[in-house]
């Protein structure tokens, strides 16, 4: 049933990417226009991938932290990213796809700094330094971030923090299919961790007992996880609040159990992240909105009242 | 202590002086006097020899008014007239680095009116530098800010000059033209340039026809669709390199036609970006490249 549910939002919210825009294209015109073709379609399909993963990977994390404020940029990813698009920029690295390569080192290298600081204490990954390394992480890279823009001479590194708050003006097939290759790994890593990591929800040492390899479950899902938000963030910048909150509404609606937490999250995070661009597109058309703003305004009172029902009940 | 309260209405009798002379307006020793645009009476006891411009636009102005000798600090992006780079770089004035600017000994620095300059404003008055604060975003605001330089630097002749033909520039009406063309200074998120703006008035005095001119802030973020449906004839783009803009061979940015056809304007940002007595300038540049380009 909720499975019947999620699809029917994911089609019509697909649908109404389609249809929807500040061009005024007629219903006839529609399957022959190169803006839906190239510009409409695949900016929404990867509004959906990317809401997917962030879904996915951020319930992952909460899990694997067992903090419900764990977020997939949390651990240290966009400050990486933000350092290594503006460090693309301050060098001027050529050609249209070193800003997103570029961000897409940074994160994966925060991820391992991360990581390894996660691993000081021996040979467990320890999530309470996971989060602490991921903030100081972050903090450092935020900090070389700003020396760079405040000392380089470059114009255009202001823009770096325009694209870094995150949006889907530069989807395009070619990132589409980047995600489409890319994502289904890590998500099937993750969905295949699904038992475990509810096991792992009783506590590491009643996990272990109950037969889950946990020193291994962390690593992979931490790796798996950030690799996809890094992902995420090379294609679409730093989109918060889709990772934090759809976890939640979907524990809130449908448990607690991986099995159906995983797949629903993806559904409902793309719904999210679709519905929101639409709106960041045409609501104040011919401007447009940043997409990290729509998201917030649609999720908070969404969240907010399952929030008040839950805690009534 | 008493020596504190003989000083204290010393000072308390020059204010009121100076107020006084503010008001009148006719005491013949005071020296220039202007209002500025935070709204501040600013007066110098002679004009200003030590200056430090802290905006390459006042830079150009005070070298066009014949004041360039009186430059005593610029900034990193002052760079025109050449000459100017012979003048000691005190940073990028963003915001201005207050001991950089005092250690040149300035009588007058010209400042940028924005938040944080403001702040750097007061500072430097407390150190007993005389400051003062311009807005200059627009071409509507080269032509007051140059009649109030000639004031303050003595050359108000050649200030007064400057202004009439800067401000003669700004009121002439746009010229309709069959062209259209949209300013992109950002491609991810697409960030234009809107009305309102000093791009947006070059283009009308070209001829041109910004298609974003509907959008009343100078800039803002639109989506690739919206530029495709406004279908402009060229893309013009700020550049100093010569080079066409990174993403002009990016699939979804090829749906716009304009870029499709590689139809940009490559517009030297030391000219078109900021306005400058070389704008009457820009806009015959701007102009010759339209007619050029078939």
């Amino acid at each position: 049933m909720k499975y019947l549910v999620l699809a029917g939002a994911a089609l019509a919210t697909l649908a109404a990417a389609l249809l929807l825009g500040p061009a005024d294209l007629p219903l006839s015109d529609v399957p022959g226009s190169a803006i839906v073709w190239q510009l409409r379609l695949p900016r929404a399909l990867l509004a959906f991938l990317v809401g997917g993963a962030l879904g996915v990977a951020g319930t992952s994390l909460q899990a694997l932290v067992r903090n419900p404020l764990a977020d997939p940029f949390l651990l240290g990813l966009s400050g990486g990213a933000g350092l290594g698009a503006v460090a693309a920029i301050a060098l001027h690295l050529p050609g249209p796809w070193a800003l997103p390569l570029a961000a897409f080192v940074g994160a994966v290298g925060a991820m391992a700094l991360v990581y390894r600081l996660g691993l000081v204490g021996g040979a467990e990954l320890d999530p309470r330094i996971l989060l602490l390394g991921g903030v100081a992480v972050g903090a450092l890279a935020g900090a070389i971030t700003t020396a760079i823009v405040s000392l380089a001479e470059a114009t255009e590194l202001r823009n770096a923090f325009l694209w870094l708050w995150g949006g889907f003006s530069g989807a395009s097939w070619t990132t589409v299919l980047v995600m489409l290759a890319y994502a289904p790994l890590p998500l099937g890593v993750l969905v295949a961790a699904a038992r475990p990591l509810d096991l792992l929800a009783l506590g590491e040492e009643p996990a272990q007992y109950l037969g889950a390899d946990v020193r291994r479950l962390k690593r992979v899902v931490y790796l798996a996880a950030s690799l996809l938000t890094a992902a995420a963030v090379a294609v679409a910048g730093v989109i918060g609040f889709v990772g934090l909150v759809v976890p939640h509404v979907c524990r809130l609606l449908w448990g607690r159990l991986h099995r159906t937490l995983l797949p629903t999250a993806f559904l409902t995070g793309g719904v999210l992240l679709t519905a929101a661009d639409t709106l960041a597109r045409t609501v104040v058309a011919p401007r447009e909105l940043p997409v990290g703003i729509v998201t917030a305004l649609l999720g908070v009172p969404v969240f907010a009242f399952l929030l008040r029902r839950w805690t009534v009940s | 202590m008493r020596r504190w309260t003989v000083r204290a209405h010393l000072a308390g009798l020059v204010a009121l002086a100076a107020a006084t002379c503010a008001r009148g307006e006719r005491a013949p020793a005071a020296g220039p006097a202007v209002t500025d645009d935070a709204g501040r009476r600013v007066t110098l006891a002679a004009p200003a020899r030590r200056v430090v411009s802290l905006l390459p636009s006042f830079t150009e102005i005070l070298f066009a008014i014949g004041a360039g000798d009186r430059l005593v600090g610029r900034t990193t992006w002052c760079d025109y007239p050449p000459t100017a780079l012979a003048v000691p770089s005190v940073g990028d004035g963003m915001p201005p680095n207050v001991e950089a600017v005092a250690a040149r000994r300035p009588d007058l620095v010209v400042v940028y009116r924005s938040g944080p300059n403001v702040t750097a404003a007061q500072q430097l008055e407390r150190l007993g530098v005389q400051t003062v604060l311009f807005d200059l975003n627009r071409l509507e605001e080269l032509g007051s800010v140059a009649r109030r330089l000639g004031v303050l630097t003595g050359r108000t002749a050649a200030g007064d000059s400057l202004a009439r033909a800067m401000d003669s520039l700004a009121s002439q009406p746009p010229i309709p033209g069959p062209r259209s063309l949209a300013f992109i200074v950002w491609d991810n998120p697409p960030i234009v340039i809107g009305a309102g703006s000093f791009l947006d008035r070059l283009a009308g005095l070209a001829g041109a026809r910004n298609v974003f001119h509907d959008i009343a802030t100078p800039s803002a973020q639109v989506s690739i669709e919206t530029i495709a449906a406004r279908n402009p004839d060229f893309i013009a783009v700020l550049s100093d390199t010569g080079a066409p803009p990174r993403y002009a061979d990016r699939p979804e940015w090829r749906v716009v036609p304009a870029v499709r056809q590689r139809r940009f304007l490559l517009l030297p940002g030391r000219l078109f970006g900021r306005p400058s007595p070389r704008s009457p300038e820009a806009v015959r540049e701007l102009r010759r490249r339209l007619a050029s380009t078939p």
